[in-house]
């Protein structure tokens, strides 16, 4: 009887305890700068960012059609291959180095460029239905890369069976939409609704013609439909580096404009009033989310969700502060889409489904859930 | 010691509308200024064209010696603040965001903000009573806690002009009461606040200068409780009203009833 007492008291104590060690630790938390905490909260995101994609990229390849190899033989020919510089490989080296390599590569790039293009256009014109395809990029690109397998065009500077064709009509196509939008925008007036209306009707008219080149190369269908639903299919060496390199580029560079960003979220006029050029701000940060995009598009068709949904994610987990929330967004975005990738090269083999059509079904009951629990307090 | 703010032939078209005709007056320093005018009559078009958010078609405004036109954007930022009548969608964004933004004018590095503009941004957050909401998201706040916010993110600015539009919409009597009181304090340093509102009794009673406008041209200018009859009222708004001295001596004014073709 008194053994039971004892423990009770000792389970209350230890109750106590650890309710003074919490309220030590709010009053701590309470006193803490905010700058201080930010810094804190940013060192966690670079951190854990680096690990959980590190992981993430080793997840993705070990993992293949071909079937799953240790992580640490992965990982030694992964080194091996790069050692050895692509030459003389054998079986696993050869896999991991001139098929998974490059997707993952290429998958990082494209995850966080999207993202962060997508963040940048919410900032940008203040609505949270905004994507990275809202000044018609999307519908330009596709619009051009499925008349470039309809009609059979071929560039002067790319020979017709070049594995660049596709990217370089998409780029072309992909622009000339963005400069039909900011056209029409800009003689509207330029304010953020008439960049929305102004890239709708683009994309719209883009996305008809498409839809008549479509009907005429039903012979020909395959050849396009990876790229209209987005893959990383036909990701090589060769064009890894040119999504890779300018997507993550752009995007870690554009972190540089993150409290600019903040400052539009109060509206074009008060960012004006507070000393900000908004015109010339928000015709840079246009085009370079616009050119950031369609790198991402180019090679690897047109993925939707991530550029909606990962910077809403961020920010309900985060805030709106968008020296946090465009970090994370790289990290989130390169995670989801490597995992992406993943399922859509391994989840019904030896068939490989659209990217983009993962990135909706892995993210919506991730994002569903976190709507359920943060919707109330966020009006992003 | 001149005047701080001086308004000299200012007009403003869009298009063929002319939103402003001939505006001209001066205010001192540390007074608080009623711009009082019915709907699409001119106020926020001319609060704009101070701060310098509009360019004025012609004329000159000058803020403390300086000409407003010749000055660039950040330069302006550091002498007047503006408040807007609502935050808008803000994405998350916390109070104490929020009110670090005003700050924006004086930051040069490109990243964090110093300590010392996070402890005015902290005094700010103190002086109007919503420190303990620092970390809340802007969409929680009350109406009053909105308003005492935007408030705050001017305050930061430490501006000589405060433009504040609107600042009591949607509030009930008592934030109202509670927000006219902290823009008056404001003007009782060297800071001189001017407001834009629909509450004429309200503005009577906290401004000591009022502004009456008319489809964009200065009806009169003065002491409220010598300028604010009946027949103004009637002039402005084409409404008839009672226009009378409660018993601490300060003007009410009872709209009665719409009195077209005036």
């Amino acid at each position: 009887m008194e053994n039971e007492e004892e423990t009770r008291m000792k389970r209350l104590m230890s109750k106590a305890k650890k309710g003074l060690d919490g309220l030590k630790k709010d009053m701590e938390d309470a006193d803490e700068s905010e700058i201080s905490r930010k810094k804190r909260r940013f060192a966690v995101i670079c951190v854990f960012g680096i690990i959980m994609s590190v992981i993430a990229f080793l997840i993705s390849i070990s993992i293949s059609s071909g079937g799953v190899i240790p992580v640490s033989e992965a990982l030694s020919a992964m080194f091996s291959a790069i050692g050895k510089g692509g030459e003389n490989l054998d079986v696993v080296e050869l896999y991991i180095y001139q098929a998974r390599l490059p997707r993952a590569m290429a998958a990082i790039g494209v995850g966080a460029g999207l993202s962060v293009a997508g963040c940048m256009y919410q900032a940008i014109i203040r609505n949270p239905l905004v994507d990275p395809y809202i000044t018609g990029v999307s519908s330009g690109a596709g619009c051009f890369a499925v008349s470039i397998v309809a009609v059979g065009l071929s560039f002067p500077f790319i020979g017709s069976g070049s594995l660049y064709l596709i990217p370089a009509a998409a780029v072309i196509g992909g622009l000339i939409a963005f400069g039909a939008t900011m056209t029409v925008a800009e003689g509207a007036g330029g304010s953020a609704t008439n960049y929305i209306l102004s890239g709708v009707i683009v994309g719209f008219a883009f996305a008809s013609v498409q839809t008549i080149f479509l009907s005429l190369a039903k012979d020909n269908l395959t050849n396009i439909m990876w790229w209209l639903y987005g893959s990383f299919a036909n990701i090589t060496w060769e064009n890894a580096w040119i999504v890779f390199v300018p997507s993550l580029g752009i995007s870690v560079a554009a972190m540089v404009w993150a409290r600019e960003f903040n400052l539009f979220m109060m509206g074009e006029e008060q960012a004006k009033q507070l000393g900000m050029n908004v015109k010339l701000f928000k015709r840079t940060m246009m085009i370079v989310a616009s050119v950031l995009t369609a790198v991402c598009v180019a090679f690897v068709g047109i993925i939707g969700f991530v550029g909606l949904v990962v910077p809403h994610a961020c920010r309900m987990a985060l805030g709106g502060d968008h020296r946090l929330v465009m970090p994370a967004s790289i990290v989130i975005g390169a995670m989801l889409m490597l995992f992406a990738d993943l399922v859509a090269r391994t989840a019904m083999i030896p068939y490989e489904l659209p990217v983009g059509a993962i990135t909706a079904m892995v993210g919506t009951p991730v994002f569903a859930w976190m709507l359920i629990k943060k919707g109330r307090e966020y009006d992003g | 010691m001149g005047n701080l703010l001086e308004i000299r032939g200012l007009n403003k078209t869009f298009g063929d509308f002319d939103a402003l005709s001939d505006i001209e007056f001066a205010v001192g320093r540390g007074k608080m200024i009623g711009l009082i005018g019915p709907n699409g009559c001119g106020k926020s078009t001319m609060m704009k064209c101070i701060c310098k958010v509009h360019e004025p078609s012609s004329g000159t405004i000058t803020i403390d010696g300086n000409d407003v036109g010749t000055m660039r954007p950040s330069e302006v930022a550091r002498l007047v603040a503006s408040v807007p009548a609502e935050a808008g969608p803000t994405f998350g964004m916390s109070v104490m965001d929020m009110v670090m933004l005003g700050r924006y004018p004086y930051i040069n590095k490109i990243w964090w903000e110093d300590p010392e503009d996070e402890r005015i941004a902290a005094e700010a957050l103190r002086t109007f009573g919503i420190y303990d909401l620092r970390r809340k998201q802007v969409s929680l706040l009350s109406s009053g806690e909105r308003s005492r916010a935007l408030i705050a993110k001017a305050y930061v600015q430490e501006p000589k002009l405060m433009l504040v539009d609107e600042p009591t919409a949607h509030l009930d009597m008592k934030y109202k009461l509670q927000v006219m009181e902290y823009l008056r304090s404001m003007s009782k340093t060297d800071m001189t606040v001017m407001v834009a509102e629909h509450d004429i009794s309200l503005m009577a009673r906290y401004c000591d200068l009022c502004v009456i406008m008319r489809k964009g041209r200065i009806v009169t200018v003065g002491d409220p409780k010598k300028v604010i009859d009946a027949d103004l009222i009637k002039n402005v708004y084409e409404v008839d009203s009672r226009v009378g001295l409660d018993e601490d001596g300060e003007i009410y004014v009872l709209p009665k009833r719409y009195v077209s073709g005036t």
